[in-house]
């Protein structure tokens, strides 16, 4: 874990309250070790939010680092008024990572709302592996869509309304998808009901299952024991103290899908 | 460079800076980001008889300048912080001070006994009397005077390093439990715990923190610390611990010229966890621009109006 001062790239809207970020984080961009893992922000340098914000890398390329962010509070609201050449305190990379995506399976990635930051990532990550697989993104409406609807290229976007991609939640397109490829892996990463769907669906028929998992957190290290869930049946090294919770900051974010016990 | 040296009861500390408990785990999280040797002391996470597993989430919030939590003392337990962490303590060379916490007067005797058992370098022991956390706990140690003192007296039996009891400022009357730890034989107080908080969110309508009710911290309870630690100064004669907002080296002054002896970074630790090293180098500045040679001399210096 490395603390950087860095200098944002570019600040842009993709979406309605959906912003990208980029920013020059060469340390951080280094360290980094893949799809899941995450950077603490430090948006602003009073004490008015004392606590940094965790966000998703999107992309680690090229001495840069990104993440996609939602508007709500704030802190993401201060996030959103910074513009090129200036700078915020990055903490990171921090916690784990999607495994196994490139082990013959055929993945597929679902991303809901902001969750969709590391979807992008692993898509990335398994188009430069040349490796099939297909990504599905959930959102309320079309307007926070930035993607194109497209399943020739394996891409579906749902939406709840209906006015992009398919109405319904993003278990619409998997239901089909697993019967065509039955050596799927399901790699999530977005609200809890939605991973709470993709977890049972995952059990119901079998599967494997990793889901990347949002907390409240505080120091994004470990210190302040603050961003715990319940787990079970998990084999992980636990930073929790205790084996009924788990630290998604030093744990996790992403975990198989049995180990998570959403209660 | 000003002299930092601080000294409590027979312990001498390179500076006044310390990291407070349940802000800095068992000191060995973040070798990285700080070099623990250059703190004046670190304050252990609470440890209980047996682990303890904590609050269910949501355990924290933010709130302004600070925040809210109910950890619930979740802890490895005193087995295995005498097995796992001593040994590390052996090879650093700052001092640690274990936090430790019990239901009953029994459970804190207990783990004293078991680590006074065995050989450490621990220079003391911080008692946790006011974790508002849980529901059987400190906290009812921490709000009586006579049980304050039963506890200090019973402690002080059993080990002849430091005795730190760390209080409550949700009492109405923080400067007679500090008597009543002095008299008992403690060799100092921290003050404050955290403030009794509650964080609602006004859309879903729902309380933030699990437990309903958390412990704030942060920039936002400075000014409680503060008359905290100068009431007590003006009653006790042992020295005085200050907890509560520090994240500057201008907030350690402050601290001092309240009347404390030493101070605790707690929450500004999550953001920064080498802040610590800033602090001191900022409290020399600070020194050094007023001419002061020891830090030691702005304790208990504030000038009041009345």
């Amino acid at each position: 874990m490395i603390i950087e001062r860095a200098r944002i790239n570019s600040n842009r809207q993709l979406a309605h309250q959906i912003w990208e970020m980029q920013f020059e984080a060469p340390q951080i961009a280094t360290a980094y070790k893949g799809s899941g893992q995450f950077i603490n922000i430090l948006a602003r340098d009073d004490w008015n939010h004392p606590l940094r914000r965790p966000m998703s890398i999107a992309s680690a390329e090229g001495g840069c680092v990104s993440i996609i962010y939602k508007l709500f509070g704030g802190m993401t609201k201060v996030l959103s008024k910074k513009i090129s050449g200036e700078t915020v305190e990055l903490l990171g990379p921090l916690g784990n990572t999607f495994s196994n995506w490139n082990n013959g399976s055929y993945p597929i990635l679902i991303g809901g709302g902001v969750g969709l930051a590391p979807m992008l990532n692993l898509k990335q990550a398994c188009e430069h592996n040349k490796i099939d697989h297909t990504i599905i993104i959930g959102a309320r409406s079309g307007n926070e869509h930035f993607i194109d609807h497209d399943p020739t290229k394996n891409i579906y976007l749902t939406t709840d309304d209906g006015s992009i991609g398919e109405k319904g939640t993003v278990m619409g397109p998997l239901e089909g998808l697993i019967k065509e490829n039955t050596n799927a892996v399901l790699y999530a990463c977005g609200p809890e009901p939605m991973l709470k769907a993709v977890k049972e669906f995952a059990m119901k028929n079998n599967m494997n299952a990793q889901l990347s998992v949002e907390s409240y957190m505080g120091c994004g290290i470990g210190l302040c024991q603050g961003c715990v869930i319940q787990r079970k049946n998990s084999e992980i090294q636990s930073h929790s103290y205790h084996e009924k919770y788990s630290l998604v900051c030093m744990d996790g974010p992403v975990y198989q899908a049995t180990e998570v016990d959403f209660g | 460079m000003a002299n930092l040296t601080v000294t409590i009861g027979n312990e001498s500390f390179d500076n006044p800076i310390w990291v407070a408990s349940g802000t800095f785990g068992y000191g060995t999280e973040a070798p990285e980001l700080v070099d623990v040797n250059q703190l004046g002391a670190i304050v252990t996470k609470s440890i209980t008889r047996q682990p303890r597993e904590g609050n269910p989430p949501p355990r924290i919030v933010e709130s302004p300048s600070g925040m809210i939590n109910s950890i619930g003392l979740a802890n490895i337990g005193v087995e295995k912080y005498i097995k796992e962490l001593l040994p590390i303590y052996e090879g650093l060379s700052t001092k640690i001070i274990m936090n430790i916490a019990g239901i009953d007067i029994q459970e804190y005797v207990e783990i004293m006994e078991m680590v006074e058992s065995v050989s450490s370098v621990i220079a003391g022991y911080e008692i946790n009397i006011s974790c508002p956390n849980v529901k059987k706990g400190g906290m009812e140690f921490g709000v009586d005077c006579e049980m304050t003192a039963k506890l200090t007296e019973k402690l002080r039996g059993i080990t002849e390093r430091l005795i730190i009891m760390k209080l409550s400022p949700n009492v109405s009357d923080i400067v007679s439990i500090g008597l009543s730890a002095e008299k008992a034989g403690a060799d100092a107080v921290s003050a404050i715990n955290t403030v009794v908080g509650m964080s609602i969110n006004a859309k879903t309508e729902m309380s933030d923190i699990y437990t309903t009710y958390g412990g704030l911290s942060g920039p936002a309870i400075k000014p409680i610390g503060l008359a905290a630690v100068h009431k007590l100064y003006k009653k006790l004669g042992i020295p005085i611990i200050g907890i509560g907002g520090i994240v500057t080296g201008e907030d350690a002054a402050e601290y001092m010229l309240a009347g404390a002896t030493a101070v605790q970074v707690g929450t500004a630790n999550f953001r920064h966890p080498g802040i610590t090293e800033n602090i001191i180098d900022s409290l020399n500045t600070l020194l050094n621009d007023s001419n002061r040679s020891f830090s030691s001399e702005l304790i208990g210096k504030v000038r009041t109006h009345s």
